[in-house]
């Protein structure tokens, strides 16, 4: 099954893809996340928003966002 | 000479813009602080020159409204130089901005700022190679203690004679996928990291963001503000405030008193009782309430908020916040300009453009007007509620956030579109400069005095002439029956409302001359909370979301108010 942002383990991953639009891409992008960027995901609030750490500074993903942002782990 | 001043959020820019204006503009650390457009002259070394401080932006492309307004002033304003800002612990990510910036093939100048704290994290950046790469200057700085502005002022100045400044010609790709290629090539080259066992902040960062750990310490964090607010607020008013008035003012007041035969001249200058809080006397109560009773609370108010702000707690909160207020409806940044509205309404509604949703304003708008009573306002019901129990306090603020939370569940049902996610920025950790922390300080307090302070007085003075004329007591009788029998309330607050509703933190003041019971307090003061806003936020928010929008919130407001008022004065007629 796919991983998402939302319920992949806590550590390193690469974004595989980002199932959304134009607009999501676009925001997503200039903060360093895009197909093929290696993430951190560092704390996880459940069902709540998500850290992760991109380059070196930490941002908070709301939930519906989060779910949108497929991932695999990157070893 | 014209200057604009760039950047990504929260790099620093207006603690600059402070530097080269000599301090008039407001920073705090948190992404979204200038919202509004900042503009104002400067000087150095004999060159005078006109800045503009543009809000924070990500991206030249970028959809939120403050990022619209800058892309548009870098694009089309009519300027000399760009100085861009650039945070040293994520040079990656500003780079993205600059490398934009440097496609325009406009004059700029770079200053990279933060680099104590970076270097402290074990990031070390070589900034002479940075230059040789990108072609422009580079100049690394400390804004908060002024480290490397000498090197800004010589640039400026070399700007200003020659004219000329290098332009950038490297390639500059246009997707942002290939310029994140370029930005990792750049930083393989200028960047290392050297691991560093965390300092005492990276492990309260931690410890404050790790749920387990974190919720707890922002109900504590909450908790001991409001108690610090208050402890603050009442300290100055019992060991400084009062007894000034009392023991130096009030004799001189009542000498003058004395001299004065004239009855009518008395009775507009003292009204009918000349004690503070017991009459309208705009000489004695008009100067008691703003400088007595409201302005210690004003000043411990924005005191703790200020040293949240610049330490970096508040986007935090807003994270660890974002799954409760999710479920009334509330995007997580929302709790933002709530928090800015306990202060006052107006910075609050103008904090309102960091959510971008139509509907994320319409409810936070909503709710700020409704239960986040400003600060002048809460000093005064607690000052009026402090001669009772403190759980009084206590059951008035209660009822007033748990009817908060019901208006936003019913909001997020009404209102349609959708409410944005959290998408935020969550900066490390700053030690606040006292200097920055207590400049604003300064700024929010003159705010007060040139706003607030000259409307207490002229409200008081209003209601003074009504009440001398007995037109309060024509128009209170004509009310009394609707309002006395339904509400609980007093008669007089008809005209209360009329002054209110010009300035909202005044009407709670008006209703300390009539003497009324604890139920009569508890049940007026909540619906002088909620029933309207002050003209002033009013014609702000329209500004933001319209005027059909605006009177449909009011109408809600209005009606909300009412029924939950009618709903706490049953209870305490019971239980009273």
């Amino acid at each position: 099954m796919e991983k998402n942002l939302l319920n992949a383990p806590i550590g390193k991953l690469k974004v595989k893809r980002i199932s959304g639009g134009e607009n999501l891409f676009k925001k997503l992008s200039v903060m360093g996340i895009y197909e093929g960027s290696v993430i951190e995901k560092k704390i996880s609030y459940g069902s709540g928003p998500v850290i992760v750490k991109v380059g070196n500074s930490d941002i908070a993903i709301g939930r519906g966002m989060s779910a949108k942002i497929i991932v695999e782990e990157e070893r | 000479m014209r200057l604009i001043l760039t950047g990504n959020p929260n790099v620093g820019k207006s603690v600059v813009f402070s530097y080269l204006t000599g301090y008039t503009a407001i920073s705090s650390n948190y992404p979204g602080t200038t919202v509004s457009i900042l503009s104002g002259k400067g000087k150095i070394g004999g060159v005078d020159f006109d800045i503009v401080d543009i809000p924070g932006a990500y991206s030249l492309d970028g959809e939120s409204v403050a990022e619209k307004v800058a892309s548009k002033i870098i694009k089309e304003g009519d300027y000399d130089l760009i100085i861009n800002i650039m945070d040293a612990n994520n040079l990656e990510r500003n780079l993205l901005f600059a490398l934009e910036l440097l496609s325009l093939k406009k004059p700029v100048i770079f200053l990279v700022n933060k680099c104590d704290i970076a270097r402290n994290r074990g990031v070390n950046i070589d900034f002479e190679k940075l230059e040789k790469i990108l072609k422009v200057r580079v100049i690394p700085i400390i804004a908060t203690i002024g480290w490397g502005f000498d090197v800004l002022d010589n640039e400026i100045k070399k700007f200003y004679v020659s004219k000329k400044i290098d332009l950038c010609d490297l390639d500059i790709p246009e997707s942002n996928i290939e310029k994140w290629k370029l930005i990792g090539d750049i930083i393989s080259k200028v960047q290392k990291i050297e691991h560093k066992h965390p300092n005492f902040l990276e492990k309260l960062e931690l410890i404050t963001t790790t749920p387990k750990t974190a919720i707890p310490f922002a109900f504590i964090v909450i908790a001991f503000s409001f108690y610090l607010i208050r402890f603050i607020g009442e300290g100055l008013i019992n060991t400084i405030f009062d007894p000034l008035f009392n023991n130096y003012y009030m004799p001189f007041i009542e000498k003058i008193m004395g001299y004065i035969k004239n009855d009518t001249l008395k009775m507009i200058l003292f009204s009918k009782n000349h004690i503070p809080l017991e009459g309208f006397s705009i000489i004695t109560t008009g100067l008691y309430v703003p400088f007595v009773v409201v302005l210690p609370y004003v000043f411990a108010f924005y005191l703790v908020l200020g040293f949240l702000e610049d330490i970096g707690y508040l986007p935090r909160l807003s994270v660890i916040l974002d799954k409760f207020s999710h479920k009334i409806g509330l995007h997580g940044y929302s709790s933002i300009p709530l928090i800015m509205g306990l202060g006052c309404k107006v910075p609050g509604i103008f904090s309102l453009r960091i959510l971008e949703t139509n509907k994320d304003k319409i409810i936070a708008g909503s709710l700020m007007f409704l239960v986040a009573p400003c600060i002048p306002q809460t000093a005064m019901i607690i000052s009026v509620l402090s001669k009772y129990d403190l759980a009084y306090t206590f059951i008035f603020f209660a009822y007033l956030f748990s009817v908060g939370i019901l208006a936003s569940f019913l909001l997020n049902k009404i209102v349609k579109g959708i409410s944005s996610d959290l998408f935020v920025e969550v900066p490390p950790y700053h030690i606040p400069v006292l200097k920055n922390m207590f400049f604003k300080l300064k700024l929010r307090i003159f705010e007060f005095l040139k706003d607030a302070v000259p409307a207490i007085v002229g409200g008081i003075f209003f209601i003074n002439i009504l009440d001398i004329l007995n037109i309060l007591e024509k128009i209170s009788n004509f009310f009394a029956p609707f309002f006395k029998n339904i509400f609980l309330l007093p008669p007089e607050i008809s005209s209360i409302m009329a002054v209110g509703f010009l300035k909202k933190d005044v009407s709670i003041t008006l209703l300390t001359p009539f003497n009324l019971g604890l139920k009569e307090i508890l049940v007026s003061s909540f619906f002088l909370v909620t029933y309207l806003p002050c003209l002033a936020s009013i014609l702000i928010l329209r500004k933001e979301i319209g005027t059909l929008t605006m009177s449909y919130v009011l109408a809600f407001n209005f009606t909300i108010s009412l029924f939950f008022t009618f709903i706490f004065s049953s209870i305490l007629k019971i239980f009273i």
